[in-house]
């Protein structure tokens, strides 16, 4: 594979995938503390 | 149960059953394709942007609307934009239905394919294309359709839990499926070529206006964004639940399964069949799906299995898609004052005669996705006028940034609602409809051809004659029964 389609690769499934992690993970941080807000 | 008590149970309900609703056959049968016909890197570049531009853009409108309202999309268009305007939110119901209609006439495709995955059907040489001969375009394909349409009716007759509950195991179950053929595609020998080929940007093809145009149209085919989906879900929001954060949530979600998707087609293409990549992307989605992947598969180690895998993951993502339109449609006529039962079995049995033409003939088929696919551009058009008739800043900070807010969004979200928005739908139905044009100048305004621009004009203009009549009633009816 050429190093310019390996450096679009990892910048695209970066961009997405990565982008889809990180939102994932601050939802659940987010949903963790309004349960936690709720039960006090 | 009241109607206000249904609600989704928890945040990742809604997540799910909305992602549901995103990934359908477009993401698996539809991207890969289009990618590889577009230059490869230089699309996906655009098409990353374009999510940004107009996907969740117009899914944060979506989310409010329904949030906010609390009401189907007809509901949702008269509470945003006036009772003047419930023939819009019609004919984005209309679109989503009519799409709903030869959808389950796909689902149906999916079903039998994996039946014969399942059993052996599609070993040997030529089988999928033998048995898309034998199939396709006749009374076995209604059979089909019915058992798909019944599989979502048996889901919606549940409300929202029914939905919820489902999603809550196919979706999950679809990622690891698609993530599962994604590594056995990348890992078989010469699967990299695949790869170069995806990813391989070549930067004059991004002074294309095509390839833009291109990304646009499957960020707002596949996303499901503009379409009123989104408001149906929106509906059984809990009070306190964040609308910016599950919009780009759902956009990169549904958007990452498309790449997986494009990773697992191009890198099993490029692996076992190198000579005919052209032919194969070129086959359209029916003939890649039902006619190529299967003939790829039966050549791969351990093919069989992984043709199971991959006709289950795009049975799942049909079912869950069809599940959505019939719950917007179903909404819609509760919100005009039937019940749920009654509502549902009325519209699915609407939904299948509506299908039969194109279960029997593949034109119809081909027809009514182009004329209805081009709608929601029109549809996605509506939106963005209903919420600035309403105020884009009011909506902004009283719903998107309101109780609940996990992501504040600024006022770009203004910017590209109120100016991008608009002038992308508008650029793309006249760019499809000036193609059509060229394709075929002679016949350009013949109502009855399959791909031309007059069969979506005189369908639009007989839909548009009858919401425009209706309009009076179909606000009146809504507004009553949300006052009751």
């Amino acid at each position: 594979m050429s190093i310019g389609a390996a450096v679009t690769m990892i910048l695209i499934t970066g961009v997405v995938w990565g982008g889809f992690v990180a939102l994932l993970l601050r939802a659940i941080r987010r949903e963790a503390r309004k349960r936690d807000h709720e039960r006090r | 149960m009241s109607r206000s008590a249904e609600l989704f149970g928890s945040r990742w309900g809604l997540v799910l059953a909305t992602l549901g609703m995103a990934v359908g056959t477009g993401n698996i049968w539809r991207f890969p394709r289009i990618a590889a016909t577009n230059g490869g890197g230089s699309f996906l570049v655009a098409w990353v942007v374009f999510l940004l531009l107009w996907s969740v853009p117009l899914m944060i409108v979506e989310f409010s609307f329904g949030k906010r309202a609390r009401k189907g999309v007809i509901g949702a268009f008269v509470a945003h934009g006036g009772p003047g305007m419930a023939w819009m939110g019609a004919w984005a119901a209309l679109c989503a239905s009519a799409i709903g209609a030869y959808y389950a006439v796909v689902s149906g495709w999916c079903l039998r394919y994996l039946a014969a995955a399942v059993t052996g059907g599609l070993r040997g040489e030529g089988a999928g294309e033998a048995l898309w001969r034998s199939f396709n375009s006749t009374p076995a394909a209604m059979i089909t359709q019915v058992l798909a349409l019944g599989i979502c009716v048996s889901v919606v007759w549940f409300g929202v839990r029914g939905i919820e509950r489902v999603a809550k195991v196919l979706i999950p179950t679809l990622f690891v499926l698609v993530v599962v053929l994604a590594l056995r595609a990348v890992t078989l020998p010469g699967a990299v070529k695949g790869l170069e080929f995806l990813f391989t940007i070549d930067w004059q093809l991004l002074a294309e206006p095509t390839i833009w145009l291109q990304a646009l149209t499957q960020n707002a085919w596949d996303t499901g964004a503009g379409w009123g989906l989104i408001v149906t879900y929106a509906i059984y929001m809990r009070m306190r639940e964040d609308v910016s954060l599950n919009a780009f949530l759902i956009g990169f979600g549904n958007n990452s399964v498309s790449l997986l998707a494009g990773i697992m087609v191009l890198c099993t293409v490029f692996a076992i069949n190198p000579q005919a990549q052209s032919e194969i992307v070129g086959a359209g989605n029916e003939g890649l799906t039902f006619i190529w992947m299967p003939a790829l598969f039966d050549a791969m180690p351990g093919g069989g299995f992984f043709m199971v895998l991959f006709f289950l993951a795009l049975s799942f993502a049909a079912i869950t898609s069809l599940i959505s339109m019939l719950e917007l449609a179903t909404r819609v006529l509760i919100d005009l004052g039937l019940r749920r039962k009654p509502a549902l079995l009325g519209f699915a049995a609407v939904a299948l005669l509506a299908g039969v033409p194109s279960a029997l003939k593949l034109e119809v088929f081909q027809n009514q996705d182009w004329v209805w696919g081009v709608g929601l551009m029109v549809s996605g058009l509506f939106f963005a006028i209903a919420a600035a008739r309403y105020g884009l800043e009011r909506l902004r900070t009283e719903v998107v940034n309101g109780d609940g807010c996990d992501l504040p969004i600024g006022r770009w979200w203004v910017v590209l609602v109120g100016i991008v928005v608009p002038i992308e739908a508008v650029v793309l139905i006249v760019w499809w409809l000036v193609a059509a044009y060229r394709d075929d100048p002679a016949n350009w305004l013949a109502p009855f051809d399959t791909y031309n621009v007059g069969t979506v004009l005189w369908q639009w203009a007989a839909a548009l004659l009858v919401l425009g009549l209706a309009n009076r009633w179909l606000a009146r009816r809504t507004l009553k029964e949300a006052g009751r």
